[in-house]
């Protein structure tokens, strides 16, 4: 096993990685920009090297720097967390060329789950569907109608190198097909530099679920059940549980096998998570693969009681899983919210500064209470990175008691100095809606009218 | 250290190519790749759609259907010779490739070269040059001791030009010696016979280890023509050498197939039998991955005008995966880059010429232009040379050099020494060299550089290379010498005189403009092929996978153990 890694990355992300490089034994070495330097979070590391300014372009992307890092602190292996570099295949490559072991899979596994048409093709043909629309990028405005008129309207046009909804357009008809085209096309290309764009039947009210899988490089692996995480505020996760309350235990434990088994298709080895839109018709679309570890995993870690972060480093060094999939029990049901500095009431504005207080109760009745953050009271939240403070995470007996739980964790928080997003949650886990299951992504329970 | 230092090189375009100068750059070269195409296509209708059909009328596949079935479906082709014999007239007629396909084809994964007489130019009869195109391709299976497969379908020798490709070292014969050659490096070959076979075309078959012919083909010393009483016995060359004698009989053929498709399965399979490609092996552990940097925009950053610099470092950031490359003595010779990168996961070397300006090494704080063979470049290419040779790395010459420093100071510090130490490694080493011609490919630095008299395994040129001694204004110069003062300007001050030197100076200019068209120099096999810049990374994968496919063939030491590292770690700034 390693004897020291160095961790790419910072906060929370940085903590959570730490502790995993602990129970193996391993020593963490963090990198920090000027701006976190004397961080609290930092002195969970054994060694911290400064990579630059707070800027994260002059810091924690800064690829060469941090090799630089790990060959001056005599890392053997490098972990890049979520986030910054974690699916940027150059930087994994450049990792191992430098003999270093990278915490991820394959850069090939990288680059083709890295790209949305590849990676369609790819999981296509490892047995999972699709969302039906065009294989690939279409070549004009005809074949767009076309694809659309065979998958039936509503249809969406999205970049093939985009994201975050620049290059998208809904189609409700035929006669907008070529003008909506044409527009997708050249916002791509002014976005992205390439303006291949491809179509997809627009699924409404989907629910967001993902199953998580631990492939190790001997051709095993397990899943350790499905996360649901369809409270969304403008794609981005707030809220997330195992098991998913839109599920049967059949369908979760079909769904959990078939992800497994295309990701031992594609060759993965790592930790991983496959996505996955389910229609308001019962069908399940792969949407896409995160070649990480996800914000979410304590959420499976939770019901499954398997170190995820861990086991990656484990399968890292060339170590076969400790785990068959008779083995993984999940039990019980667990909750996650991710509170960040953001006020809700202010259309959700980033709220950084000095963070005055800053209690959560130390356990709760009829539940296991955890929490990951890498803040402390009198602590400051940068300006510069991402806005999570704290993830909050209650594993119960059922959902109901889950949800009970975390209401009565809530009254016992206090967090001061800055706004967070606990009205949010409060105001979802009190939606009826929510309490029954009942919600999708298409609108934030208890906070968005239907 | 063991560990081959790559780094993240390369910036995007934008930050260094003003739009205006990339648009010009690009606008120069539609035209240029336009051109390549369309004559690529007249060179690969052959004859045209009649003979297409003469042949099919024969249930026959025209040659370059064979091709298309004999390669892996996901598979590219990479032709080399496309524009032997381009331009030039035999009577009325041409010979489109001169009459023969050589091309690079993947096979269950292996690569092999395939040289296939052309059945829609002339029955696949041979042309003059024919047989160095053919000798060519073989020589380079050999240097890579890829598998060579022959698809035999030729008339034999175009008789009417039979002067100039029969005798002569590298006449038509000098086929069967390297046939000879290769089987004796235990190159595996394997011919598919598919029609009339006679004479050169009969015997080229045989000294293959498998000999698959079609019930159409026969492979005759003379044909049926030539044999006395053939008419009245009304004996066919079919009859006189088909599969019925050769494979039942003379035992010249292995096996008889009905038809030309299932001959190609047959050699399919032959290839699958082969032990599989090293590639993988040989990748220690990496594994392929395009440049972070598209190859595509090569065809954006380097201008037409070669007098016009572009950055070389930029153009290897977009040739090598990832855009990660190891500069190997930075500091020294700036007016050359050397280094190390990896293509699809395979180690290659790279030399290159840096264009512009760069820092005198002789004099401090002054410059001088590159682009030029200095005495500190010459020795860091030799080292470099030399040091991947021991390693067993394959170099990639690119090429873009005006040639040697001239002048008191070049004589000086020895640079005809230093330059013979160059062309002596590259003239002793045995690992395979690849040549690129970006622009100006001119005087001894075409040489030293591993140009084609050099024997690189494959060297390519671009629609714009300028093969010369020297430029034409130059030659001008030259031929002019006594007519011009110190700054070369005509001495006269009689006008007629003055412009009678300027007509001669222009039309010597003007000749050497002509001759250093790069299809005249494909047409006279001074280079293996044309190709576009934005297809130069795949021809660099094609030669990679083909270096590293074998195994036993050539040293390839693990990278634990270059000497490079020794190179550079004695070049290494202390403390």
């Amino acid at each position: 096993m390693f004897h020291r890694l160095l961790i790419a990355n910072r906060g929370e992300v940085a903590v959570r990685i730490a502790r995993a490089c602990r129970s193996l034994g391993i020593a963490p070495i963090g990198v920090i920009s000027e701006a976190d330097r004397g961080a609290s979070w930092t002195e969970v590391m054994d060694e911290v090297v400064c990579v630059g300014p707070a800027a994260p372009s002059t810091s924690y992307l800064r690829m060469q720097r941090i090799v630089q890092a790990a060959h001056q602190t005599r890392a053997s292996a490098v972990h890049p967390g979520w986030g910054f570099l974690a699916e940027n295949q150059r930087f994994a490559a450049l990792v191992r060329q430098h003999g270093f072991a990278f915490v991820g899979p394959s850069t090939r596994s990288m680059r083709e789950m890295g790209q949305k048409s590849p990676a369609k093709r790819a999981m296509r043909a490892a047995g999972l569907d699709v969302v039906p629309g065009s294989d690939g990028p279409l070549a004009d405005a005809d074949a767009a109608v076309r694809v659309a008129n065979e998958v039936g309207y509503p249809v969406l046009l999205k970049a093939e190198s985009g994201g975050g909804g620049r290059g998208m357009r809904r189609v409700d008809r035929e006669a907008d097909v070529h003008a909506a085209f044409s527009a997708a096309a050249a916002e791509a290309a002014s976005a992205f530099g390439d303006a291949s764009v491809f179509l997809e039947k627009l699924i409404e009210h989907g629910r967001h679920i993902e199953v998580q899988v631990l492939c190790d490089h001997f051709g095993n692996g397990v899943h350790l059940g499905e996360r649901e995480c369809s409270v969304q505020r403008k794609h981005q996760k707030l809220l997330e549980e195992s098991p998913s309350p839109a599920l049967s235990r059949d369908v979760a434990t079909d769904l959990g096998e078939r992800a497994l088994a295309a990701a031992l298709a594609v060759g993965y080895a790592s930790a991983g998570t496959i996505e996955f839109l389910l229609t308001p018709g019962g069908e399940f679309y792969f949407l896409e693969m995160n070649t990480r570890l996800q914000v979410e995993h304590p959420v499976s870690e939770l019901v499954s009681g398997v170190d995820i972060a861990a086991e990656q480093i484990r399968i890292a060094a060339n170590h076969r899983l400790s785990l068959t999939q008779a083995d993984v029990r999940l039990s019980g049901h667990a909750i996650e919210l991710r509170i960040n500095a953001e006020d809700p009431a202010e259309d959700f504005r980033p709220t950084p500064g000095q963070i005055e207080r800053f209690d959560f109760p130390s356990d709760v009745t009829g539940a296991t209470l955890r929490i990951d953050t890498h803040v402390r009271s009198g602590d400051t939240i940068p300006p510069y990175y991402d806005s999570l403070v704290a993830k909050l995470l209650v594993h119960a007996a059922d959902r109901a008691a889950a949800i009970e739980a975390l209401e009565r964790v809530l009254d016992a928080t206090h967090i001061e100095g800055i706004a967070t997003t606990i009205p949010l949650h409060r105001a979802v886990l009190a939606d009826p809606g929510f309490r029954a299951g009942n919600y999708d992504t298409s609108r934030l329970p208890g906070w968005e009218r239907a | 250290m063991a560990k081959v230092p790559l780094i993240p090189v390369g910036r995007p375009l934008d930050a260094f190519l003003d739009p205006k100068q990339l648009e010009r750059t690009l606008d120069g070269r539609r035209e240029r790749d336009a051109l390549l195409a369309e004559r690529r296509s007249v060179v690969r209708a052959g004859w045209g759609e009649k003979y297409v059909e003469r042949v099919h009328a024969k249930d026959k596949l025209t040659t370059r259907e064979r091709i298309e079935r004999l390669k892996d479906a996901d598979s590219e082709l990479f032709e080399v010779g496309t524009f032997v014999n381009h331009g030039r007239k035999f009577g009325k007629v041409e010979s489109p490739a001169a009459g023969v396909i050589t091309v690079y084809v993947k096979i269950h994964a292996r690569w092999t070269m395939v040289i296939a007489n052309d059945n829609t130019v002339a029955s696949g009869a041979w042309w003059p040059r024919t047989p160095e195109k053919i000798q060519r391709a073989q020589v380079m299976a050999l240097e890579l001791e890829i598998p060579v497969i022959y698809l035999v379908d030729c008339s034999g020798l175009y008789l009417p030009e039979q002067a100039q490709s029969f005798p002569g070292q590298r006449g038509a014969g000098h086929i069967f010696k390297k046939n000879s050659e290769l089987s004796a490096a235990g190159v595996p070959q394997i011919a598919g016979v598919f029609g009339d076979c006679i004479a050169g075309g009969g015997y080229m078959p045989i000294i293959s280890d498998r000999v698959f012919m079609t019930e159409q083909a026969y492979m005759v010393i003379a044909g049926a023509a030539l044999i006395k009483g053939a008419k009245s016995l009304s004996l066919s060359s079919l009859d006189i050498g088909g599969p019925e004698v050769h494979v039942s009989q003379s035992g010249c053929a292995d096996e008889r197939v009905p038809d030309d498709s299932a001959a190609l399965d047959l050699i399919r399979r032959e290839i699958q039998k082969l032990p599989g490609s090293a590639v993988e092996y040989y990748r220690f552990g990496a594994e392929p991955a395009p440049p972070h940097f598209p190859a595509s925009q090569i065809a954006a950053m380097v201008p037409a005008d070669h007098r016009l610099p572009f950055d070389a470092d930029e153009l290897l950031a977009r040739l090598v995966d990832e855009s990660l490359f190891w500069e190997v003595l930075a500091d020294r010779g700036t007016e050359m880059v050397v280094g190390v990168g990896r293509i699809n996961g395979l180690y290659m070397g790279f030399v290159a010429n840096r264009q512009g300006l760069v820092d005198d090494p002789e004099k401090r704080g002054e410059k001088k232009p590159a682009a030029i063979l200095y005495r500190e470049g010459i020795a860091k290419v030799a080292a470099f040379s030399r040091s991947c040779n021991h390693d067993g790395i394959p170099i990639v010459w690119l090429q873009d050099i005006s040639g040697f420093d001239i002048g008191v100071e070049a004589e000086r510090l020895g640079l005809l020494g230093y330059g013979s130490s160059l062309i002596y490694t590259n003239s002793t080493n045995t690992t395979p060299m690849f040549t690129v011609l970006l622009r100006k490919a001119a005087g001894a630095g075409y040489y030293a550089m591993a140009g084609l008299p050099y024997d690189p395994v494959v060297q390519l040129s671009t629609p714009i290379t300028r093969q010369a001694v020297m430029e034409g204004r130059t030659l001008a110069i030259a031929t002019y010498n006594t007519k011009l003062d110190d700054d070369f300007e005509i001495l006269t001050d009689d006008a007629d005189e003055r412009a009678e030197i300027e007509a001669g100076m222009q039309a010597v200019e003007a000749r050497i403009e002509g001759d250093m068209d790069p299809y005249k120099a494909a047409s006279q096999m001074d280079t293996d092929e044309i190709i576009a810049f934005g297809e130069l990374r795949s021809w660099l994968e094609l030669f990679a996978e083909c270096a590293y496919q074998s195994i036993g063939n050539r040293r390839v030491k693990n990278p634990r153990i270059w000497s490079l590292h020794d190179i550079s770690v004695l070049n290494a700034h202390r403390g």
